[in-house]
């Protein structure tokens, strides 16, 4: 565990203070008040200086890579509204969000330092999850681009998916670390690959099913991508039978075939994947304008600003990464995919790190839905694979997705203190039984 | 359980790294193709900040495009003479992309490539903007007019005319019809693409028709190299019976005892379907169309070319399919500008020249920056069988489509006349002149315009007595045609409406008197139509005498 990272820390406030100063000097773009710039950056400094206090065993670096990412994402959001009416205001609500965020992480550190009291409500917490999601049918749920995922409460709205998803993260991992044992046991073998007792498999069918419901029902392909994905791998690394991942794929595959058939928007998609050039001014146009911005920022971009990304509808959501890698080229695109990468590395390692079983699937599994997150969208505005309207992780405007990340990354932090704190207190001992003669 | 979530990092990584591979294939690898992709609307926007640089027709000094500064300080493109060369200049939207010249040459146009002066370099270091660079095409102006009046004034208004220089390969003129203005192509486009007469299409480069009886000249080309004469016999009895696969002439007409060359002047396909058979074979005539150009896409031409083809590979013909792609039908399909490569091929010795357009780019202060030199494509046949393609051609001329015929210069010419399944026949024309000198090869189609001699023929006509003239070499004074009974009527009739003719007038006369042509009526119109030639008068207004022919059909205002 890494529990010093103050020069990291620097470099991330250093780089986007870099890039709010060529956006502002070089640009001319008209500066938001430089109040914002503080407060974001006081917020991070505090955020670390509080968990280096409250986890002093904790893998602190976590907090330079949501800096950066953070840091990115309100230098590219501000580069893409600072000039166009109605959206001017976004990097500074982006801003708001992050503080938001940060409020929840340190909410999570203080309160849920012991986490595993969690696992006594994880089926609570799982049909928590289910009616949250739902509850976007209910009159407070509303319709964003044919996609059903928003719930509007007062004033404020938010998507609930972005928070079920995390609470069912927790309820797999308590679930498989308790049933790890039955699922790890084989009745029968089917062409040499060895299969659990058919009932065991009950909770695939349910998050098969759910992952459908969603794709069905919310037309959220994104999300139903992750919450299939996110707790098959679960499963996998709990039993360690590749055979739930295949059989979790056929089925997913199945079924994500007979949506394809009986619905337009889903051919829509996969069509627009397929052949984007055929239509590139209609059902392709937002992809097809992704590839040509990517393109056009070649090896080192078009420098900062100088691009056309605004372009592409929906630009500063899902689609912010196209504007990185035409504005900061294949070099800058690379470096931000790294931090991202760093990040998951650090989930994982958290996750080895771990004493028991809940806490191991508990890290695996947010590091899990980090890493599957950024491939999907990254893949997505890349045409590796179809589109999906997700977030990228911290850099995307939004502000479920942001706070949802800092309470994904509050909850990694409450683990790795734990596995810090073990570490550091088996360490001397190990080191005391080598200097017996 | 730490082993599977190793494994599942490595998964995730073998993820980004799949990611960072993707982004390189599009920046780096891809990144050329997708800058010029017509749907890419970036360079545009890009360039809109900084002046583009002018788009010149052959004269040096008709602009075709040049970009003007508005109050907000951003360009916009103008195109003085706005659709007679949208085929060629094609238009630059900050929406919807950019075609033709605009896109095809765009990196001199944009100023963005490679620095080419010290100022540009000073300039592109600096950051400064950087003026684009003139570039002068190869268009003869009055000739490109010719061949869109021409058009227009077809039966059908839809059609294609290139005419290029056989010497140099210099195009001279490129023209597609209907046609779009692309001064306002942000407004237009959404309409243009709905358009049922497709005039976003460019007929010449990207239109593909079956050419029918043109393509009887590269069947010629194969026989003559497979060692047959011009004056080889055969006897036609009206059909060619292959297995599965009967051949008819045109019309069911029944020539009798040929030889070679008069089947070529006749267009008689039987003879054809037996010698693409019998003398030249599947691979050979094959390889023969591939050297006159059929599968090229011709990378380095500065619009995009939709290949001509034969379909699929000759290891594959029967019989069959060798009788009906030996008269250019069943599965061959030709764009406009191949089959004018193709008259220029033989027109200069058998010696395709590479197509040009592009005769020059300056620098914004007038520096020569490029200047391509004519270039030889490829030997297709030799001098000996191009020469006696030259007169066979030449034949076809004074032999049969004497309406094209035009006094004191010898025209070498191909009718086609094409069967569209499930549609109107096209009229296909293809011809260089002089024969003995060639100066001008040109391609003419007009969609479903009937047979090759009632639409195409004219307007070949025309553009080769428009650019001989402006060259100088069409003859003033002219023997007058063989005495026939109609002719005298004619010469005295012809010059006394000539004067009243409005100039511009002319081409829209045509079309009136079309639909009372037919074949039988052929032999008749083309005493009619010499007199046209007569000394001191415009060739362009030939098809205005027409009607002198036919006093009866004259409009009011004629």
């Amino acid at each position: 565990m890494t529990q010093r990272a103050a020069l990291p820390m620097a470099i991330a406030l250093l780089i986007t203070t870099l890039g709010f100063a060529a956006l502002i000097f070089v640009q001319e773009a008209k500066s938001p008040p430089l109040i914002y710039g503080a407060y974001y950056a006081g917020t991070m400094v505090v955020l670390y200086l509080g968990v280096r206090l409250w986890l002093p065993h904790s893998d602190v670096l976590l907090l330079p890579i949501v800096t950066l990412l953070t840091g990115v994402g309100l230098v590219t959001i501000y580069r893409l509204t600072y000039g166009v009416p109605g959206i001017e205001n976004l990097a500074t609500t982006q801003a708001g969000w992050i503080l938001v965020g940060s409020g929840a992480l340190v909410f999570v550190v203080l309160f849920f330092r012991n986490y595993h009291k969690l696992f006594a409500y994880k089926y609570l917490l799982a049909l928590a999850a289910v009616g949250f999601v739902a509850s976007t049918f209910t009159p407070l749920g509303y319709e964003v681009n044919g996609a059903r995922l928003w719930l509007q409460i007062g004033p404020a709205s938010f998507q609930p998916s972005e928070f079920a998803r995390i609470a069912l993260v927790i309820f797999f991992a308590g679930y498989l670390a308790e049933k790890r044992d039955l699922w790890a046991a084989t009745s029968r073998s089917f062409m040499g690959v060895q299969l659990p007792a058919l009932k065991y498999f009950g909770p695939v069918a349910l998050v098969w099913a759910a992952s459908l419901g969603l794709l069905v029902f919310e037309k959220d392909l994104g999300s139903s991508l992750l919450f299939f994905a996110v707790p098959v791998l679960m499963l996998y690394a709990a039993t360690g039978r590749i055979a739930y991942v295949i059989l979790g794929t056929l089925l997913f595959a199945l079924g994500s075939f007979a949506t394809y058939l009986a619905f337009s928007h889903v051919q829509l998609r996969v069509t627009s994947w397929l052949d984007p050039w055929s239509d590139p001014h209609d059902s392709g146009f937002q992809i097809t304008q992704s590839i040509f911005n990517i393109a056009d920022g070649g090896l080192t971009g078009t420098g900062l600003g100088e691009g056309f990304s605004q372009t592409i509808p929906e630009v500063q959501t899902d689609f912010i990464f196209s504007t990185i890698a035409s504005e900061l080229g294949l070099l800058g695109a690379t470096a931000l995919l790294l931090a991202f990468l760093v990040f998951v590395y650090r989930g994982i390692k958290i996750a080895l790190l771990a004493e028991d079983d809940a806490s191991k699937l508990l890290a695996f599994g947010l590091a899990a839905m980090f890493a599957m997150q950024t491939l999907i969208i990254v893949g997505g505005v890349t045409k590796a694979i179809p589109l999906t309207g997700i977030t990228l992780p911290f850099v995307s405007y939004g502000g479920s997705s942001v706070v949802g990340n800092f309470i994904l990354t509050g909850l990694l932090l409450v683990v790795s203190e734990k596995a810090g704190k073990r570490v550091v207190e088996e360490a001397p001992g190990y080191r005391n039984s080598e200097k017996v003669p | 359980m730490n082993a599977q979530l190793r494994r599942t990092f490595y998964l995730f990584v073998a993820g980004f790294v799949a990611l960072v591979g993707m982004l390189a294939y599009w920046q780096v690898y891809a990144k050329e193709s997708l800058a010029t992709d017509p749907a890419n609307s970036l360079q545009s926007r890009r360039v809109q900040e900084v002046p583009r640089g002018l788009i010149l027709a052959g004269d040096g000094e008709t602009e075709l495009a040049r970009s003007e500064q508005n109050d907000s300080g951003s360009y916009t493109r103008i195109y003085p003479e706005g659709p007679l060369y949208a085929g060629v200049t094609g238009y630059w939207s900050t929406r919807y992309g950019a075609s033709g010249i605009e896109i095809g040459q765009n990196n001199n146009l944009s100023g963005a490539g490679e620095p080419e002066t010290l100022d540009e370099l000073i300039n592109q270091v600096s950051g400064g903007p950087q003026a684009g660079n003139d570039v002068e095409l190869t268009l003869d102006p009055e000739l490109q007019r010719t061949a869109y009046d021409s058009l227009a004034s077809s039966s059908t208004g839809r059609g294609s005319v290139v005419a290029l220089n056989p010497k140099s390969g210099e195009i001279l003129s490129l023209v597609s019809y209907p046609s779009y203005d692309p001064n306002n192509i942000d407004e237009k486009f959404p309409e243009l693409a709905k358009d049922p007469n497709n005039p976003l299409l460019n007929r010449a480069t990207q239109g593909l028709y079956p050419p029918g009886s043109v393509f009887k000249v590269i069947t010629a080309a194969a026989a003559l190299k497979a060692g047959m004469k011009p004056s080889d016999k055969f006897k036609d009895n009206g059909t060619y019976e292959t297995p599965g696969y009967t051949v008819y002439n045109y019309k069911g007409r029944s020539y009798g005892d040929v030889t070679f060359e008069q089947a070529l002047e006749n267009s008689i396909n039987t003879v054809f379907a037996r010698i693409a058979n019998e003398n030249v074979g599947a691979k050979p005539l094959a390889q023969t169309a591939e050297d006159f150009g059929y599968y090229d896409p011709y990378k380095d031409f500065p619009l995009p070319i939709t290949p001509s083809v034969l379909g699929p590979p000759p290891e594959q013909w029967d019989q069959g399919n060798i009788a009906q792609i030996a008269f250019g039908q069943q599965t061959v399909s030709s764009n406009v500008f191949e089959m004018a490569l193709v008259a220029g091929a033989i027109a200069n010795g058998g010696t395709m020249m590479e197509p040009r357009l592009v005769r020059e780019v300056r620098s914004p202060d007038g520096a020569i920056i490029d200047k391509p030199t004519p270039r030889v494509r490829n030997k297709v046949v030799d001098a000996d069988t191009a020469q006696t393609l030259n007169d066979m051609m030449q034949k076809v001329v004074t032999q049969v489509e004497t309406e094209i015929v035009i006094p004191g210069v010898k025209v070498a010419g191909k009718t086609g006349t094409a069967e569209a399944p499930g549609d109107e026949i096209h009229s296909w024309f293809i011809a260089f002149a002089p024969a003995d000198d060639p100066e001008i090869a040109v391609a003419v189609l007009v969609e479903n315009g009937q047979e090759g001699y009632k639409q195409a023929a004219p307007i070949a006509r025309r553009m080769i007595e428009s650019y001989l003239k402006s060259q100088g070499k069409l003859p003033e004074e002219r023997p007058s045609p063989p005495p026939k009974p109609a002719q005298s009527q004619n010469e005295q009739t012809t010059p006394s409406n000539q004067p009243a003719q409005p100039k511009n007038q002319a081409p829209f006369q045509f079309p009136f008197q079309n639909p009372f042509q037919n074949p039988s009526q052929n032999p008749n119109q083309n005493p009619g139509q010499n007199p046209a030639q007569a000394p001191g008068q415009n060739p362009a207004q030939a098809p205005g005498q027409n009607p002198a022919q036919v006093p009866g059909q004259r409009p009011p205002g004629g």
